[in-house]
Order: structure tokens, then C-alpha cells, then sequence
């Protein structure tokens, strides 16, 4: 019986192939996109659940209270605190600590050759004990022996030794020689942890100072992860450790929480993070999109299927007569479905092996279409449940609901209400399509606004890089003075550098780097101590960003001004300093100056974050280390190059690297950028598969009605009058999903402005435009097949009635 | 075999009711061969159609083998008709996408016939109506009495007590029309029970009875000698 059903549904399918390939064509499109969204969804929501003992396994995380209304969040703690937790507290079965390099890369020397290096953790003995990681070659007992060791991951040992076995070479960092002791494989997608490199915490504690200042207790460095026992009070776990600290804590401002490891992924309160999270909102937001993908491919099923039916009216009734009874048809009808969705399967998983380095890339994580990657098969197989219950419960029970007797006598068969339905589909498919269309321009809105927007500072032409820390730390403070003092020099003699200014920051962009506590000023009520942002310069920096000033002027040469400040509108503002602002006391980090001047606000940071209090000052500390350079116009090659031959002699043996505001400012946008981009793919999917399922009912419609086109034209109708005759139904339509988009797409789309402090207002323009572009590509559709009807000689389509 | 009694059958649309049966009662005799005539909307087709179980009527009583079915529901007839029941229409009817041999087995599948049994008596059945040597053709490939003849034997390949016929020469020309009434006389030799309705007063002599109606009603019987 199912070889008879999957018989009939073969030749029914290759009978109408037309329909059937433009059937399987949207499915596996959707069928891929939703395929793409389920695999990321599912590793979001499964992060570090494949971890061993992932159930016993917290992270300790710091709630630390600035004022009233102002709590920072901390996901490090004290390197001490994990040591006395150890020794202290007998439900920590295991304990092992983390810092993750995040700041600066390393810079690998592999046979002089220089190799930045962003992947790096420095882990502690206990790391590899708690959690899992497959050794590919050596072990951690090496490791864990001497502290100049590194382990690699796989795909970091083929970066770097190609196919050489990685054991035992040796790779330098600043001046110490670290040896490879094991490959590990690589984290899997699912890992928090993705880590190429680990180096013992035991090196950086080589370093006497290093050590001494990381054992304090003030320093907040390393991630600490707890083991504890099954069945452990987490409540009571966090009370032991919030005791040891405070007993080694003057200030009581600090309270110590517990994350579990599996909940760490969604974990949205930190201020920064060395890991990768993930965000929920997002997740159920692209579930809902990957739902309504499939949805919308399946709506073409089911509406060139029902549509068809009554081309399939006389086989069901000779079935029926013949003896079959409805429950055999309707299992004909699913197996139907089933054999599409399973071709359109097929072509997924074509699909999906083809854009998948592409998702990979995208999404940054590591995905693979082998057979052993279970839960791949297990989405495609639900998606193709869910594809085959979706396409075939309608389309069957309305085919095998046909009643013999109605199609021999040549009432209609279908109902009023079913092409109701199909209309109904349609204008569903466009809505969403539409809905996508409105996002789309509205993100391409804001982020042209992004761009075009003044910043307050100019981007244009600047260059840094920044000396070496470690070189310059070694010297003592006169003679650092003079080697920065020196390379300005250099620089500033260049043809194409224009500028050059001493800096703190690395930029003036994306700079989240503030304090609190430790600026006074007259009329500072007691316990106010705002955040604020503090811009280290020097006296050429305002000339060099172009910074656009209200009152007063930029730090003069000399010793003058090292104790004044100079602060943007919203510090003057927020801090409620006296006016005239100008020569009022201020002071910061127990230095006390007057403020000499008050620039306009500048984006300092995403425009998704509000400007906050800035205060500049002109003290060259030992941290003043990022050179600003203003390159000449179309000078940017030799500009580079002769900014290299400078640090060649001032830095020999060291890796120079340098980056240009402007793609800073672009790194800054990167996941407003990638939003962008997806949502014009997951637009441009849903248009398509929209369109397919348009291209096909207009054909049937074209064909359904060819008599009454034939004896129109006989009557002297125009290929025009024709087209338009066809089109106007499905134009309606588009129009109807147009209505029903705009509020939704104008609710959810001012939500996602919402992220930007900064942004574009919706327009009514944006939805005629997302209108006007949805009718347009339907119409072109439709008038395909309108023409070809339109064209078709009428004496054909009378001749076969 | 069949006795109905006072049946009637309304056909309504929204302003109109027209009467397709009006108090019609008949008998057929287990093993008869009966024609049926009338002008076009007497009601052939009606009854047709219930004795045939794909209907119902709005009133009156149909027993069908001592069974009363008048008031079965769909599934019950559909169960009954397809053990009971072989139809030949005037158009054939044929599954397009089905071959000859595919199209007679189709009866066969579903009364759950298992595969061996099911490929013995369609070849049985094929070579009788000497349809054999199309087996694997589809029907657009052969002419109109091949047509007739692989409906034939789908309609007998269940070895159905009733053959209820409609037209069924009506698409053919004589020679082969004359092929398919000489096939139903050797079926309803052989004791199947046949009721034809027809327009040609030449197809209905072959059968032992006519009953002619007019307006839903049976207007006179006429016996073949």
C-alpha cells in the first residue's frame, strides 16, 4: 500500500514538475534557512551543557556598588580569593582559575616570524582537572611542571607548525622562550571556553612583581570556577566566600554571587566579558523567524496543492468509487507531502553544505555537517516533521473530503472559503515579507545615520599604534619621557604624518574605560561620585581630532596645565559644576587643577550608549603609550612605512602593528553591521520563496481561467487589459499585507531603535518604499505568467473546452 | 437483490427544488440484466448514483441483499460498495497517471488483497477482456474501446455481485460498442447481476429488462423476449 502511495505521488509530482520543482525549490530554501537558525539556536541554548559535571560547576561573579543607583557587574575575582576558597571551604571539591587575554594580543615569535595571537588564556594547574578537554598529543603533567609551556588547540597547531608535530617547538612571547606540551582538539561551538592557546597562570607569576600585584586583593584578574559538591547550599557556598573577602577588604561595597557554568552564556549584566555570550531576546527572536520561514514555505505547498485540487478531483473520486475509503486517500495525500518535503530535504541538506563555511564565519562558531553530528540530524528530521504535518494536514483532508458525486456532476468543488484560505496564506507570506523589507531599510537607516553622523571628532586620515608597555615599563621614568619624547620627534619629521599626539587610550573610539570615586569638585554633594570617562592627551590632541570647543582653550606647552582639566558639556552638566566653569576647582586621583576650558560632546563610545562625563588631563603618565597620528592625504602607504622604520630602530626585534580609526570605528559597528546583513538575507529568502509561491498560483490562476481570457480576447480585449485582469487579485493582496505590516513592523523595528541612544526616526516613507518594492517584485512575478496567458492564442484554450 | 420502495431525491439550490426521483419503486432480481432509459433528466443518472451507494436518498427505503442502506453513513456504503459493486461509466474514468495494469489492480488494493494474489487476478482478469498485451501502457495510449475494456475489468476484478453501467457505450463507435455489451452479456451469464443505464435502444436489448423513466418515475416496464 505505501510503495502504491509513494507510486501515484511520484508521477502525480513529475505530471506537474513545474509546480512541483517550484514546490521543493521554497521549501528547501526555507527548509535551510530555518535548518541554519534551529543548529545555532540549539548550540546557544546548549553552551557548556556538554561540559563534564557542568551541573556542579559555578563561576564566582562581584556585584559591585558605585552609588544608589549604580552597581557594576564583574565576572573576575581576586586571584586570592579562589587560593583561600580552596583551603577554606570543604564543599569546593575543585577550583581553577582563568585570565582571559583580551586587552592586547600576544605576539607570538615563531622563528623571528611575528604572529598576533587573541585566542590566549593563561590557566592555572587545576584548569584541565575540571574541565574536559581532549588530548591529542602530550598531556597537562608537563603543563602543570613548567610554567614557560603552552598548550595549543588543533586548529592553532596547524597555524602555526603546519603539518610538523607541534610538541616541543618552541614559541616566544616578549623575550621568554615557551615550549608546546600538548594539541588539544578545539572547543567545541557549544564552549564558552575557545581558547587556541593556554599558558600556565604559573608565568606570569615568574614575574615577582607581576606576582605580587596579582595576589592582592584590591586586583580583580582572573574568572574563578568552583566545583562543588552535589548537593551543595549555593546560598551558603557564597556567604563562606563573601566572608573571606571581606575579611580582606577594608571597603564592604562588594558582594559575591555564584553563576552556574550553564547558565554563564545568557548571563547579560556583566560590564565586560573575556567570553563569548549570548543574548535571549535574540535567540527567541530568530526562533520566531526561523518558525516563520518555514511557515511561509509551507504555505506555497498548501496553496498550489489546494489549488490544484480540483485537477485532482476525478482521481479521487474514481478512488473513492473504486472502494477506496478517506482514511487511504488522506494517507496518499501525506505521503505526497512527504515525498516533497524529502526531495526538498535532499536539497537542504545540498544547501546547507554549501553556505555553511559561510555560516560558520558568520555566526563565529564551528559547525559540521557530519553524520556524527547528531543534533544536526535531529533538526533536519524535525524540521522535516514539522514541514510535512504543516504542508499536508489541509491539502489532505480538504482532497479526500471530495465527495464523487459533486465532480461527476461538475459542481465546483472547491469552496468559497477555500480560496478565502489561500488568499489568506498569501497575504500571511507578504506581511512577514514586507515586515522584513521595513526592517531591513530601517536598519540600513540607522546605520547610515551611524556614519554620516558627526561624531564631534575627526576619524578621517588618523593612524596609531601603540610602544611597546613592557619595553617602556622597564625604564625608569625620566628615560621613558625621553624615548616617547624622541619617537615624537621622528614622527613629526615624516613628510606624510601631518600630526602626532601622546595618548593614554589606544583611541578616542569605544572607549568604556571609566571610574568612579575619585574626582572632587565645589558643590559636590557628599556620596555623589558619578562615573567619568578620563582622556589621558596631550596639547596636540585637540588639533589632531579636530575637537570643537565651547569655552575656554586646549592644555598649552609645558608644565602649566599637567594638574588642570578640560571636561565635555555633559561632565559640566551631570556634575553640576558651578558656574562659569572656567577656573573652577577640580580635582582627580588627588590632583588638584582648575578646569581651563569645555568642549562640545563627542561620541567616545557606540552610539548605542549615552555620552557620559569626560575629563581630559595633561599629565604624561607612564600609561600615556598610543601614538595619534594625522596622515597626509593618499600618504597612508608611506606613512606606514616610515612609522615602521622608526619603531624598527627604537624597537628592534618587536612586532609593530598599527590600525586606522576608520576601521576601528567600522569594528565597532560589526554586529549592527551583521544584523543588517542578515536581516536583508532572511528578507531576500522570504521574498523569494513568497514570489515562488506567487509565480505558481498565478499560473494556475492564468490557466484556470484561460477560456474566459480566450473569449475575452475574442471579444477584443488587449494583452494590457489582460495582464492587468490577472494581476489586480494578487496586487490587492500585497496591498492587504502592506496594511497589516506597517503597525507590527513600526512597533518591533522602534524597539530595536531603542538599542541606539542615538537614531533615526521611523518614517512613513520607509513603509510606502517597503510597499512600492513588494509590489513591484510581485508584480513582476505575476505579469510572467499574465503575458504568457495574455498572449496565448485564444482559439487553443476555446478549442479544448 | 435490490427492492426500493417510494424513493425520492430533492436536488436544492437556493431559489429552486427540483425532484429528481419521485416515489420511484423497483425491483432487480439477483443475476438479471436491466436496462434503464429515459430522456435526459428523467433521473437515470439519480438513481444511478444511489443504487450505487455513492448518494442517498432523501426518502424512502433501499434494501440492497436484505440489507436496508437507505440510511447508511459514508463509510458503511463505501464498505459495502466495494465489495459489493463494480461501476463502468460512459467516460471510462480511467487514473491517467495509472497503467492499465495499476488501474485494475487499484480495487484489489483497497480491499486488502495481498500483492500475490492481486498481480493473479488482474492478469486473469487483463487476459479475459484480451487487454493483456497493454498491461503497462497509461490510458491516454489506447483507443476508446481499449479504454472500455480495462473499466471493465476494473469493475470485475473484485468479482463484484452488481455491475451498474452507465452509458457505457456512449463514447464509442458501433463495432466497439457491440465488443463491450457482448463482454457485460457473458458477465451476467456468468451471473453477475448488471444494471445499464443507456440512451440506445440497441444496447438495451441486450438486457432482459427496461425500465423507462420520465420525471423520476417509472413509466412502463418492457420484458425482452
Amino acid at each position: 500500500m505505501l510503495k502504491n502511495y509513494f507510486k501515484t505521488a511520484w508521477r502525480s509530482f513529475w505530471k506537474h514538475r513545474a509546480t512541483g520543482f517550484i514546490n521543493i525549490a521554497g521549501l528547501s530554501v526555507g527548509m535551510a534557512s530555518a535548518v541554519f537558525i534551529f543548529i545555532w539556536v540549539q548550540n546557544e541554548y546548549g553552551f557548556d551543557k556538554s561540559q563534564l559535571d557542568s551541573q556542579q560547576i559555578y563561576r564566582i561573579k562581584d556585584y559591585l556598588s558605585i552609588d544608589k543607583s549604580t552597581t557594576w557587574v564583574w565576572e573576575s575575582s581576586p586571584y586570592s580569593l579562589g587560593e583561600e576558597a580552596k583551603r577554606q571551604i570543604p564543599e569546593v571539591e575543585a577550583l581553577t582559575r582563568v585570565q582571559v587575554v583580551t586587552y592586547q594580543p600576544l605576539y607570538f615569535n615563531i622563528n623571528g616570524e611575528f604572529f598576533p595571537e587573541t585566542t590566549a588564556a593563561y590557566v592555572d594547574n587545576a584548569w584541565f582537572d575540571v574541565f574536559k578537554n581532549d588530548f591529542l598529543s602530550g598531556n597537562a603533567i608537563a603543563f602543570k611542571q613548567n610554567p614557560f609551556s603552552i598548550i595549543l588547540s588543533e586548529s592553532k597547531a596547524k597555524k602555526y607548525f603546519a603539518n610538523q608535530d607541534a610538541i616541543g617547538k618552541i614559541i616566544r612571547i616578549d623575550s621568554v622562550d615557551y615550549q608546546v606540551q600538548a594539541v588539544v582538539k578545539d572547543a567545541p561551538a557549544n564552549s564558552s571556553f575557545k581558547f587556541g592557546v593556554f599558558i600556565p597562570v604559573a608565568a606570569r607569576h615568574a614575574d615577582v612583581k607581576q606576582k605580587e600585584n596579582e595576589l592582592q586583593w584590591g586586583n580583580f584578574n582572573y574568572l574563578t570556577f568552583l566545583k562543588l559538591k552535589p548537593g551543595t547550599d549555593i546560598k551558603k557556598t557564597s556567604v563562606k566566600l563573601q566572608n573571606i573577602l571581606d575579611k580582606h577588604r577594608d571597603q564592604k561595597n562588594l558582594k559575591i554571587g555564584l553563576i552556574k557554568l550553564t547558565d554563564m552564556h545568557f548571563e547579560n549584566d556583566l560590564q565586560d566579558s573575556g567570553i563569548i555570550h549570548g543574548d535571549k531576546k535574540v535567540v527567541l527572536i530568530f526562533v520566531i523567524l526561523g518558525v516563520l520561514l518555514l511557515v511561509i514555505a509551507c504555505i506555497n505547498y498548501v496553496n498550489l496543492t489546494t489549488a490544484r485540487a480540483s485537477l485532482r478531483a476525478k482521481e479521487v473520486s474514481i478512488k473513492k468509487i473504486v472502494g477506496a475509503g478517506r482514511r487511504q486517500l488522506f494517507a496518499q495525500f501525506i505521503a505526497e507531502s512527504a515525498l516533497i518535503s524529502i526531495l526538498a530535504l535532499v536539497l537542504t541538506i545540498f544547501i546547507i553544505s554549501i553556505f555553511l563555511p559561510v555560516f560558520n564565519s558568520f555566526t563565529e562558531r564551528n559547525f559540521s555537517l557530519s553524520a556524527n553530528s547528531s543534533n544536526l540530524w535531529l533538526i533536519m528530521i524535525g524540521t522535516l516533521l514539522v514541514t510535512v504535518i504543516l504542508n499536508s494536514i489541509y491539502p489532505a483532508l480538504l482532497l479526500s473530503s471530495f465527495k464523487p458525486l459533486n465532480t461527476f456532476r461538475g459542481t465546483s468543488v472547491l469552496k468559497m472559503n477555500d480560496s478565502m484560505l489561500r488568499k489568506g496564506l498569501v497575504v500571511l507570506q507578504f506581511t512577514f515579507s514586507i515586515f522584513l523589507i521595513v526592517g531591513v531599510i530601517t536598519i540600513y537607516r540607522q546605520l547610515s545615520f551611524i556614519r554620516s553622523q558627526n561624531p564631534g571628532y575627526n576619524r578621517a586620515q588618523t593612524m596609531s599604534f601603540s610602544v611597546p608597555w613592557k619595553t617602556m615599563h622597564q625604564l625608569n621614568d625620566a628615560k621613558r619621557k625621553a624615548v616617547k619624547s624622541t619617537i615624537k620627534q621622528s614622527l613629526l619629521q615624516q613628510a606624510p604624518i601631518q600630526a602626532v599626539s601622546l595618548i593614554g587610550l589606544r583611541s578616542i573610539q569605544n572607549n568604556d574605560n571609566y571610574s568612579s570615586g575619585s574626582a572632587d569638585w565645589d558643590g559636590r554633594p557628599k556620596g555623589f561620585d558619578p562615573a567619568i570617562s578620563y582622556f589621558s592627551v596631550d596639547r596636540d590632541y585637540s588639533k589632531l581630532v579636530k575637537l570643537n570647543f565651547i569655552v575656554g582653550r586646549w592644555f598649552l606647552d609645558g608644565k602649566s596645565d599637567v594638574h588642570n582639566a578640560i571636561l565635555n558639556e555633559t561632565a559640566a552638566k551631570e556634575l553640576n559644576l558651578h558656574k562659569p566653569y572656567i577656573g573652577q576647582r577640580f580635582v582627580s586621583d588627588g590632583d588638584t587643577g582648575v578646569v581651563i576650558g569645555m568642549v562640545k560632546d563627542f561620541n567616545y563610545r557606540t552610539m548605542h550608549d549615552k555620552i557620559g562625563p569626560v575629563v581630559f588631563k595633561n599629565k604624561n603618565t607612564e600609561y600615556n603609550t598610543n601614538y595619534l597620528l594625522k596622515v597626509a592625504p593618499n600618504k597612508q602607504a608611506e606613512a606606514i612605512k616610515a612609522v615602521e622604520a622608526i619603531w624598527k630602530q627604537n624597537f628592534p626585534g618587536l612586532p609593530f602593528n598599527y590600525s586606522f580609526l576608520d576601521q576601528e570605528f567600522d569594528k565597532i559597528y560589526r554586529n549592527d553591521a551583521k544584523s543588517s546583513r542578515l536581516m536583508s538575507v532572511f528578507a531576500l529568502v522570504a521574498v523569494v520563496i513568497s514570489c515562488l509561491g506567487l509565480f505558481g498560483l498565478a499560473a494556475f490562476t492564468a490557466e484556470q481561467r484561460g477560456k474566459e481570457i480566450g473569449i475575452r480576447k475574442v471579444l477584443g480585449a488587449t494583452v494590457s487589459g489582460i495582464v492587468s485582469l490577472i494581476s489586480v487579485d494578487f496586487i490587492v493582496l500585497v496591498i492587504v499585507a502592506l496594511v497589516l505590516a506597517s503597525p507590527l513592523a513600526w512597533w518591533l523595528m522602534n524597539i530595536w531603535l531603542q538599542n541606539f541612544v542615538y537614531r533615526v526616526e521611523m518614517q512613513w516613507w520607509v513603509f510606502l518604499l517597503a510597499g512600492i518594492i513588494a509590489v513591484l517584485i510581485a508584480f513582476l512575478t505575476i505579469s510572467f505568467q499574465a503575458i504568457k496567458a495574455a498572449l496565448a492564442n485564444p482559439v487553443k484554450s476555446l478549442r479544448s473546452e | 437483490m435490490i427492492k426500493i420502495t417510494n424513493l425520492e431525491k430533492f436536488y436544492r439550490t437556493e431559489e429552486v427544488e427540483t425532484i429528481a426521483l419521485n416515489k420511484l419503486s423497483m425491483h432487480v432480481n439477483t443475476g438479471e440484466f436491466v436496462a434503464i432509459m429515459g430522456p435526459s433528466g428523467c433521473g437515470k443518472s439519480t438513481l444511478l448514483n444511489i443504487l450505487g451507494m455513492l448518494d442517498d436518498p432523501d426518502e424512502g427505503s433501499y434494501v440492497f441483499n436484505e440489507i436496508e442502506v437507505a440510511h447508511f453513513n459514508e463509510r458503511k456504503r463505501a464498505d459495502l460498495r466495494k465489495h459489493n459493486i463494480g461501476f463502468v461509466f460512459q467516460s471510462f474514468n480511467l487514473i491517467d497517471e495509472l497503467t492499465v495494469f495499476e488501474n485494475v489492480e487499484l480495487p484489489l488494493i483497497y480491499t486488502g488483497v495481498p500483492t500475490a494474489e492481486r498481480v493473479k487476478r488482474v492478469e486473469e482478469v487483463l487476459d479475459k477482456m484480451q487487454i493483456m498485451h497493454r498491461r503497462n501502457h497509461y490510458p491516454q495510449q489506447l483507443s476508446g474501446g481499449q479504454q472500455q475494456r480495462v473499466a471493465i475489468a476494473r469493475a470485475v476484478v473484485n468479482k463484484p455481485k452488481l455491475i451498474l453501467a452507465d452509458e457505457p457505450t456512449g463514447n464509442l463507435d458501433s463495432s466497439n460498442g457491440n465488443d463491450v455489451m457482448e463482454l457485460l452479456t457473458d458477465l451476467n451469464e456468468q451471473g453477475t447481476t448488471i444494471i445499464m443505464v443507456t440512451h440506445s435502444e440497441h444496447d438495451a436489448r441486450y438486457s432482459h429488462r427496461i425500465i423507462r423513466l420520465l420525471d423520476g418515475q417509472t413509466v412502463m416496464e418492457n420484458i425482452m423476449v
